[in-house]
């Protein structure tokens, strides 16, 4: 299938639901979807197309929003963007859907403070134990500096 | 130079850790044990265990998560023990300095008796620290 | 029958990189797994933000210095997307043959690092011996063995003459007939028989639903490879392979991986046959246009992915890095777990968890704790592979 076929059956199947999409190059396809059709949106994507592998989900901090972007396919990538607001992140867990998706959910849970709502374990990933709760480093107002030493020079 | 000094000299053990480092370094440090660059000549041996060793290779910028566990292998190798900081981050935290989960260099966690400079280190350069090394250990 | 948890945990002789891996125990078999990779985050992606993109090669390079070609690819190949010009076709012939060399080099170090996890100590030198010709190529071409930074924003920054062409060939017939020699000794000698058959399964529809990629994928007989389902640099143009094996345990990955030496030999022969003529670089501005763009890339370990969102300044705004030991993860964990009739015994770790060929790598200190009988006692990562080896003479 090629990217405008599969781009006109999301456009039949979700007609107003889809804020905007485009094919910025040759088999990348974009659509931007409200949160609340998130979920059904990509479920549509991997039951209908055959498209069980998700590459990966990222997390970006545009200043008053965060937008999440699921980056799914193999030949052919459909890159599903939904913005969701800074002060009360979050969105649905895709994880029933496909089960490879918990790793990178708990990356952008650690990172940038979005809750998942029914992932099966959601909890720290990447960051150290000591890490303090509430500080999110991927957020632009975070600054990064050294941590202390233990020791003088 | 007393028989204790020759034996620590002529078979200085080395237990060897990962903190966090982009393997490059590692994978130097194990390619200087094969066959082309041959460290065991000199009687190195890499242990698993730092109650073994003599000498502690440290490889990475130190990652927070790490740090700990730093000290701790720190700890427990027996005197008189040597600690080698191998590669720039660990003298200064090399390509990763100025990251929010980074030490400024291995000097800031425990006392480091050598230092080999790269990124990553060459195996050459490898075998003129550890001969270096045992030069010192043997005059005392 | 008490469950009790194993936490095997950072220090590992043979391969670096520290991770965590708490395995929850009964008797003998795992009955589950959960993983902690805190131990390697360093921020980059957060550091990239605050660095020019000319210098984000040097730190994308450093990800990981096994893969280190890898990364620049993607990363260069990501940037250049902004600019949207075209990239001189000797170029994308360079990178492929530095990138095929680096597979090269990577697959002979994870077939060494099998055997020392067997305890095959002679294979480990052998392998590791023959590794050291690609490295003096590497460093022939580039000018550094590791962390080369051989692709630049444009191009690749040095080009090869009829001397080293002379050179890549050669040594590609010496590596093709040792490869061939391990190859043989893979396929039939007993120890690696006995200790990779039927060990560290993961079946074809658990590796499609959990997402694996890269050879663990192939040697569960699915056939997806980047080159072949996205291609990018030249390789639409390269005729190669996808190497599939059906038997979805560790001997499978091993075949996969060897076989994998010999499509990246004739690749890079067809690239050195077809090299077209032409510049090697052209000059981009440092600022991109405003704009997103994401890339993937068939690291030696599997799909590898970086995606850019730029906003018309020097400094990116947001880098994203997706590398693929974390997407075989969630596989190494249902790999490790008993179901079923299907049993896994602690004795089956070392070479279940190589076999995914980290790039994060466990160095391990097996710390066992019974519960009940409140005692715990300590092992190291080589007492646990000596009782796994004595495991296996008993059977």
């Amino acid at each position: 299938m090629s990217d405008e076929e599969l781009l006109n059956k999301l456009r039949e199947a979700f007609k107003e639901k889809i804020i905007e999409s485009s094919i910025p190059r040759k088999n990348i396809v974009n659509i931007v979807v409200p949160k609340e059709s998130y979920k059904e949106v990509i479920k549509f994507i991997v039951e209908n197309f055959n498209i069980p592998h998700i590459q990966t989900i990222t997390g970006i901090d545009m200043g008053n929003e965060i937008q999440i972007i699921a980056h799914l396919g193999r030949s052919i990538t459909i890159n599903v963007k939904t913005s969701i607001d800074k002060n009360n992140p979050q969105i649905d867990t895709i994880t029933d859907i496909i089960p490879g998706a918990s790793f990178y959910e708990r990356e952008v849970y650690d990172l940038l403070g979005v809750n998942f709502i029914g992932h099966p374990n959601l909890k720290r990933v990447i960051l150290p134990e000591d890490w303090p709760k509430g500080v999110y480093p991927l957020r632009k107002e975070y600054k990064p500096e050294h941590p202390k030493p233990l020791r003088g020079v | 130079m007393g028989i204790i000094n020759w034996a620590r000299s002529r078979s200085p053990w080395i237990v060897h850790l990962c903190t966090g480092a982009c393997n490059a370094c590692d994978i130097e440090i194990l390619a200087a044990l094969t066959p082309r660059y041959d460290l065991e000549r000199f009687g190195v041996l890499l242990k698993g265990s730092p109650r073994h060793a003599d000498i502690f290779i440290v490889t990475g910028p130190i990652t927070r998560q790490m740090k700990d566990r730093v000290v701790r292998i720190y700890e427990q190798i027996p005197d008189p023990k040597f600690v080698v900081a191998v590669g720039t981050c660990t003298m200064s935290g090399g390509a990763f300095r100025g990251c929010y989960n980074v030490y400024e260099g291995l000097d800031a966690v425990i006392p480091v008796d050598a230092y080999i400079a790269g990124c990553p280190v060459k195996p050459e350069a490898i075998i003129q620290a550890v001969a270096t090394l045992v030069k010192k250990i043997r005059s005392g | 029958m008490s469950s009790f948890t194993i936490p095997i945990g950072p220090q590992h002789p043979a391969l670096p990189e520290p991770i965590l891996l708490k395995l929850e125990v009964e008797g003998e078999y795992i009955v589950g797994v959960d993983v902690d990779v805190s131990y390697m985050h360093r921020g980059i992606e957060k550091a990239m933000e605050y660095r020019n993109y000319i210098q984000n090669i040097y730190l994308a390079e450093r990800i990981c210095g096994i893969c280190n070609v890898a990364h620049t690819v993607c990363y260069t190949l990501n940037v250049e997307k902004l600019y949207d010009k075209e990239i001189p076709p000797r170029a994308q012939y360079l990178r492929v043959i530095i990138e095929e060399l680096n597979r090269i080099h990577s697959h002979l170090l994870w077939l060494g690092v099998a055997g020392h996890e067997i305890g095959f100590e002679t294979l480990f030198m052998y392998v590791w011996r023959d590794r050291e010709r690609v490295m003096d190529l590497i460093e022939t071409i580039t000018g550094n063995r590791v962390n080369t930074a051989y692709t630049t924003i444009g191009g690749v920054r040095r080009d090869i003459t009829s001397d080293i062409e002379y050179k890549i060939r050669k040594t590609m017939d010496i590596v093709e007939e040792r490869t061939k020699y391990y190859k043989s000794v893979a396929a039939a000698e007993p120890t690696i028989l006995n200790r990779t058959k039927d060990v560290g399964i993961l079946k074809t529809i658990d590796a499609i639903n959990l997402c694996a990629v890269g050879p663990l994928l192939r040697a569960s007989n699915v056939k997806n490879d980047v080159r072949a389902d996205a291609p990018y640099a030249a390789h639409d143009e390269v005729p190669f392979n996808v190497i599939t094996y059906p038997y979805c345990d560790v001997f499978s990955r091993i075949l996969v991986r060897v076989d994998e030496i010999f499509e990246c030999i004739n690749m890079i022969r067809y690239c050195l046959d077809h090299l077209p003529k032409g510049p090697i670089r052209i000059k981009l501005p440092l600022k991109p246009p405003k704009g997103e763009a994401v890339t993937r890339v068939e690291a030696p370990r599997g799909e590898l992915l970086h995606y850019v969102l730029s906003d018309g300044s020097e400094k990116p705004y947001r880098y994203k890095v997706r590398t693929p030991t974390l997407a075989n993860i969630p596989s190494l964990c249902r790999m490790l777990t008993s179901t079923g009739d299907y049993i896994v015994k602690i004795a089956d770790v070392p070479i279940a968890y190589a076999s995914i060929d980290p790039c994060l790598c466990c160095t391990g200190r097996v710390q066992i704790v019974d519960i009940e009988k409140n005692k715990k006692w300590i092992w190291s990562w080589e007492e646990l592979k000596e009782y796994s080896k004595k495991e296996w003479e008993k059977s």
